[in-house]
Order: structure tokens, then sequence, then C-alpha cells
């Protein structure tokens, strides 16, 4: 069955977006963008343009270039509105038969919906190129204010552009969605809504069950404040400054103002981030005297100060809304932050000041009802079922190793159901069984993490440490339900632990083992580099005895007591507590071993050292060594 | 008469059997379609993430490149307008190999200019910002450019902003009346 896709169909901006594997993904527009301008155009040449393209043309073919469309959807030409709206928009609005406003673009007459289905197509139409797959149907938001003929003139903008409209869904609800709040309790939420071009505060009242109920209890805003009006402010005030300080006027200067307007944006959205912002616009203008620099700091204080005003404004509508709903700000329950506005901190703190409470935002405001659009679709789809939300396991799963060493088999957050296996070996000469430690946990020293079991695979051949492979296998089924094996792989012998739904860790366990893995990494690390180090001096005086027996009087004497000297006082070294003794010691055995092999190639007729017992000292950690039989040695 | 008592038994065991047998058949046809749709959706995601993968290596740099234009421009802009006393300098000289050096190094990366002054307008590749009447030119020809535009290996990086000539408005009129 093909996909259903999610869509904002915004004043401003468009977005669409997809459920993906469970999760609700953005879909880039073919020109790489993750949101598309609501703009519509004919070109002179008889072709039409959508998005970014009929944006960039926009000032030289105004008269056919259609741009805020849903001011006008499902509008009476009579509307005061539409009124309103005519004084500011360039293109022609006209009156159609049934009354309602229509437009005209390239000499033809047009419905709003029509033009919203143009930019319904292009959206489509990138989905289906994302996707591979033709697109039949969709979800699309309005604001919660629609009446029942916008949203009718929306649902006929769908169907114009091919869509199956499965369902219209209010922009509040789709955020309210996005942010997960049907899952919780019931509550009341306040959706605050500042885009580019409009503001929206929504009061909610959220019926948690299955399926969630949302009711709209309330809406205001201003439909002329957003964004582009907290840049003007910017230029305004760098072109005010830049006039004191110089005398001309950049406004008066088209090269000089579409740098400057790009200036301002990127200060104004730099100070979501930093205390202040340089701009510089090297010869930004000139006069008789020369060149002239444009350089500012502009703090983010200034740049409060400059739009204190707009944030202000949006206060009034919430506390209308508030007052319709017949509720007060300690009523509200959850407070969410869309369109890209909210970034600023300024608006987050006036949102937090007013209903008292730090409102939810999220890392990209200006997508989160696009996203919500596509969690009412996969629902719809049949996609959001329970059965198939895949669980993660919360923490690590791994089995105990060579000096108490927690080696990983399974990392925190991997989805389940998961298999994995691995290859590890004995640690002394002759050893018949190994221990299997499962633990769960961050730490790396298993005995920092919790035992989840044990059990002994024993049985194994005799033979030098390093060399029975034992493979360690673990099984998580969807359920959460371990299955631990370990295998001999020259005799078959096996042996395995059944471990039930993680031994049943509740939240607050697993976030304070997350918390203390955390709080003890540096020590942790520390511990572990000391037991590598150890382990790896073991390993190397272990071949280095071996190779020595090996090769018998193959080792030229001199050779051989040096690496016998050296091998002792690692041996030394390890009994003390001294790590970078044991450290510098084992680099010089490591050392002095390297002059066997060269002795022995130096010999006429020499044949290449036997591959030795076990591997070579290289990292400890490569050859995870299973525990519990170091203490037999 | 054990045979009789046995068989109503048997017969709604057998039902029962048969419901059973019904619910797994459905569940079955419901998990192997839920998996053959994940399948397909984990196909589809694997050819998308492989594409994207080749384009992020072609395109690895268009991020740093297009934070590098600005700064392209206002060196272009600083060698418009060089000062009378350092104009034809040797020290002049080597600035503009230093430009060159840096336009050599971006070209190689794959970076082109976009064409624009004396061009048609394509809003594929310019962003009109100004409008001007004229007769000089033809109608929707680039007169000025204001900032260049570049493509990165054959992909708008940036567009041209330009200034675009109109015909003048009383002629325009007459044609519409």
């Amino acid at each position: 069955m093909a996909k259903i896709i999610g869509i904002d169909l915004g004043t401003t901006n468009s977005a669409v977006a997809i459920m993906e594997a469970g999760e609700p993904t953005i879909i880039p527009s073919s020109e790489g963008g993750r949101l598309t301008p609501s703009v519509v155009a004919v070109s002179k040449q008889g072709e039409r343009l959508v998005g970014t393209v009929a944006k960039r043309q926009a000032v030289t073919n105004s008269d056919n270039t259609i741009f805020s469309i849903k001011r006008l959807m499902g509008r009476k030409y009579s509307d005061p509105h539409v009124k309103y709206d005519i004084e500011l928009l360039p293109y022609k609005i006209a009156e159609a038969p049934n009354g309602d406003a229509k437009v005209v673009m390239g000499g033809k007459e047009f419905s709003p919906p029509e033009i919203s289905a143009f930019i319904l197509q292009k959206l489509k139409t990138d989905a289906e190129a994302y996707l591979g797959e033709t697109v039949t149907q969709a979800v699309i938001t309005v604001p919660a204010y629609f009446n029942d003929s916008q949203r009718q003139a929306t649902k006929d903008a769908g169907r114009i552009a091919g869509l199956e409209v499965l369902r219209i869904i209010n922009e509040p609800t789709a955020s309210a969605l996005a942010y997960g709040m049907d899952k919780q309790k019931d509550e009341q939420i306040a959706v605050y809504d500042l885009g580019g071009g409009t503001f929206d505060i929504s009061i909610l009242e959220i019926e948690a069950g299955d399926p969630p109920v949302f009711e709209v209890l309330s809406t205001n805003g201003d439909t002329h404040l957003g964004g582009d009006d907290f840049d003007q402010r910017v230029i305004d005030y760098i072109a005010d400054e830049f006039k004191k300080e110089q005398g001309i006027d950049l406004r008066g200067d088209r090269m000089a103002l579409q740098r400057l307007k790009e200036a301002a944006e990127k200060a104004k959205v730099e100070l979501s981030t930093v205390m202040q912002a340089e701009l510089n616009l090297p010869f930004i203008t000139a006069d008789a005297s020369g060149p002239k620099h444009l350089t500012m700091t502009l703090t983010r204080a200034k740049l409060e100060q400059l739009v204190g005003g707009l944030v202000e404004q949006t206060i009034p509508p919430c506390r209308q809304a508030l007052e319709d709903a017949k509720l007060s700000p300690s009523d509200v329950d959850e407070v969410i932050l869309v369109g890209g506005q909210t970034r600023m901190p300024a608006v987050q703190e006036a949102v937090r000041k007013f209903f008292g409470r730090e409102p939810h935002k999220g890392v990209n405001p200006d997508e989160v009802v696009a996203l919500g659009a596509a969690i009412q679709a996969g629902v719809l789809g049949g996609e959001v079922k329970d059965v198939l939300l895949l669980d993660v396991t919360p923490l690590t799963l791994g089995i105990e190793t060579l000096g108490g060493v927690a080696t990983p088999l399974v990392q925190r957050n991997t989805t389940i159901p998961y298999h994995t296996s691995q290859i590890f070996s004995t640690a002394a000469d002759g050893q018949t069984s190994v221990e299997v430690h499962v633990v769960q946990g961050e730490r790396p020293m298993a005995g920092d993490n919790k035992t989840l079991g044990r059990f002994i695979l024993d049985g194994i051949p005799p033979a030098p440490r390093g060399v029975p492979q034992v493979e360690v296998s673990f099984d998580l089924d969807a359920n959460g339900i371990l299955n631990v094996s370990a295998q001999d792989k020259a005799t078959g012998r096996e042996q395995h632990i059944t471990i039930t739904a993680s031994s049943g860790l509740t939240e607050n366990e697993i976030g304070r083992m997350v918390n203390e893995a955390k709080a003890h990494e540096a020590d942790d690390r520390r511990k572990k580099e000391e037991i590598e180090a150890r382990n790896y001096g073991d390993q190397a005086a272990y071949t280095a005895d071996k190779t020595l027996r090996d090769l018998g009087d193959k080792v030229p004497a001199d050779v051989r007591s040096d690496v016998e000297s050296k091998a002792a006082a690692v041996r030394e070294a390890l009994q003390g507590q001294d790590v970078d003794l044991i450290r510098r010691r084992t680099q010089e055995l490591t050392e002095a071993m390297q002059r066997i092999g060269a002795a022995m190639y130096e010999q006429p007729g020499a044949t290449p050292p036997p591959p030795g017992g076990g591997p070579e000292p290289q990292k400890p950690e490569d050859e995870g060594t299973v525990e519990g039989e170091f203490r037999e040695v | 008469m054990d045979e009789r008592i046995r068989e109503k038994p048997a017969e709604a065991a057998a039902e029962e059997v048969i419901g059973e047998l019904e619910k797994a058949q459905a569940d079955a046809a419901e998990y192997l379609d839920r998996l053959q749709r994940l399948q397909a959706e984990f196909a589809n995601y694997k050819k998308r993430i492989e594409r994207e993968r080749s384009e992020f290596v072609s395109l690895a740099n268009a991020t740093l490149i297009t934070k590098l234009l600005p700064i392209l421009d206002d060196l272009e802009r600083a060698l418009e307008s060089v000062p009378d006393q350092v104009q034809g300098t040797d020290w002049m000289e080597g600035i503009r190999l230093i430009e060159r050096a840096l336009h050599t190094t971006l070209e190689q990366e794959g970076l082109t200019e976009i064409e624009a002054v004396g061009k048609m307008f394509d809003p594929q590749f310019h962003h009109a910002v100004v409008r001007e009447e004229t007769s000089e030119y033809e109608d929707d020809e680039i007169i000025d450019e204001l900032q260049r535009g570049y493509r990165l290996q054959g992909r708008v990086l940036r567009p041209s902003t330009v200034i675009v000539a109109a015909r003048p408005s009383d002629e325009n009129k007459r044609e519409n009346d």
C-alpha cells in the first residue's frame, strides 16, 4: 500500500513529511530545501512555477506571482479580511460569480483552491521523487480558526492536485501530536505558533486514549505578525545607525539593501544562540571620499530591545484565548512552541513568563506541523500500531572478561529484536571451562554493573590460552527477552541462559544507571586502562616465555637473557600498583622480543617463527579473553 | 453410546480448532503483509541512503563553499575599487594573484559562475530583486548583477542576485489596453 503524506500548507512556507520506520521525517524539496515557499507564478513564457523558483522571479513578474493564497482560502470577496489583504497583495483579486475571492495569474482566473493545488502538486511530486513511488493520499493541516468553507476549500485543493485528502487536521493538533502529547494524560495545552507572517495561539483540550480526542477550546492571534516584521526592525536599525555615522542611507541603494537584508536575518538567527553577532559588510557603498564599510556588533540585548514591542504584541491574544477558554494561565498543563521565530530566546521568555511554565520546544519548530500531519497519516494508514513500535534496549548488555572488564555485546539504544555474537577465548593454558557472566549497565567494569545471570561452559579440550574459540551469542527478542549462549567451536558443546525482560529494571533505575555511568566516566576509564595495561603486560610476559620455549636454542643467548630479564621485570611490576611502570616495562619487553624475530631471520636457512601460542600481545580488548578462569591460574 | 457422547464435544472442539486456525492464518497474513511492507520500506530506504551518500560525497564541500562565497564577494568588491595610489603596483599584482588562486582552487572543486548580465532572466539560476523599467534592453534581460551566482558540480549553490529589465509601464499598459 502506498504511503500517506502529511502536509503543512502554510501561508509563507509549506512542508511535507512522511512516516519512515515509525518516525516522522521531512521530505526535502527538489531544490534541496526542507521548506517550500508557498508561491505560485506563471512566467511570461506561460510556464507555471512553484516554490523557490516562483519566489525568485516575483519582482519581475509581480502581477502573475501569487503568494499568501492561504489568506484567501474559502473567503468571500466581500469578507473584510479580503478587503484588507487586497491593499497588501500586489496581484489582482476579483470576485467570482459565487461571491468567492479569486485571483488573476497569467491572464487567467484561478480560485484559491486551484492555486493551493499547484503547491500541493509540487509537494506531492517531491514526495514521489523521494519515495520512489506514487503518492495518492494525504493529511493536510489548517489553522484551528478555519471555518467549514475554508476547510472545504483546502480539501478541494487536495483533490485538484490529485490527492485524496483523508483528513484535514488543525495545525495545533498536529503540533501536539508531533510532541507526543496524545500519549500522556488528559490535559489542557497551549500552542504558541509564531511563523514568518502570522501568529496563532490555540488552547486545546486533549483526552488521552485510543484514539485520543483533541478539542480546540479557543484560538486567537494576529494574521499579520511574524518573523518578517522582526527582520524589518533589525534592517531599519542598522540602516539608521549607518546613516548617523556615514550620512548615507543604505535603503536607497538596491545592492546595499540586499546585502543588509541577508546580514540582518543572519544576525537575528545567530543571536538565538550567541550573545552578540558581528555584522561585517565591507565595501557596502562608496562616496567621494572612497569606499565605506559597515561593521557593527549587534548584541542580543539590543535585538530584544528592537523587537520587544513585537513580542509583547503576542501576549494580549494569549490572554484573550485563555479568557475565551475560561482558563487561567495556571490551568494550562503544557505549552508548545511552533514556528521559526520561537527560536528566539526573548520569545520563549515571554511565553514562559505569561504561562508560568517552561514551554516545550523542538529542534526545528518550523517543521513541527508537517511532522504531526505525517504522524496522523501514519495512524490512518495503519502504520503506527503498537506491534510495529520497535523497542530499544535501555542499557548496554555484555559479559565480563579478563580483569573484570565488562565487554559490551549489545550497546544501549539498540533496536530490538537483535542478534549478535563474538568469539572469545581462554585466559590460561589448559583451561577447560569458561564462566559467562552476563552484565547490564554502562560502567566499563563488570562489578559496577548489574548481574543478569551467569553460567559455565565446560568440556573445552585443554589447549594453550587464546587458542580455544568460544562463540558467545546474544539474542534479544521483541519482548526484551535475552538469550545468551556460549559454544565451543572445537567440540560444539553449548550452554545457554534465558533472561526474561531485562530482569525488570524500572525507568528510574535505568536513569540512575545511565547517570552513574556518566558521573564515573573518568574514574572508570582510568580503571579500565589500568586493567588493560595489566592484561597487556601479562600477555606479553606469557608470549615471551612461550616463544623462548618454542624456539629453544635458536634464540641467541644474549637475546634470550635480555628477554627473560625483561619478562621478569614485567611480572615484578604486575605485582605492584604502578601502572606507568607496567606500561613502560611491557613496552621494553615487546621491543626486546622483536629482536628474537630479527635474530631468527639473520640465521641462514631460518624458517619463519611459528605463529606462536595465542595472539601476539596486541590490544587486550581485541582478544577479549573470558574471565573466570583467570582466577584458576 | 460413548461415541455419541463424544461426538458433540468433538464437533465443538473441531470448531474451536478451526476458529483458532482461521485466526492464526489471519494473523500470519497480517504479519506477512507488515513484514513485506517493512522490507520494501527498508529496501527503498537503503537505495535512498546510497543515493544520498554518493551525493554527499560529491557535495561534501557545499556548505563550506557556500560560507566562503560572501568573502569571495567582498574580495572582488575590494578589487573593484582599488585606490589610485596602489593601482598598478607589484603589491597589488600579488593581491590579484591571490584572488586568482582562490578562484582556481574553488573551480577545481567544481564551482562555476552562473552567467547573468546580458542573459535572459531564468529563475532556475537567477534571483531578481529589482525590476527596472527601460527600453534600452529587452524585456526580461538581466541588466546588472548585484551578487554573483554559483553552481557546484552543476547544482545551483547560490542563484545570481540580479536586476531585470522591463518595458516601461506605459508601453505595457498600451499593450494591455
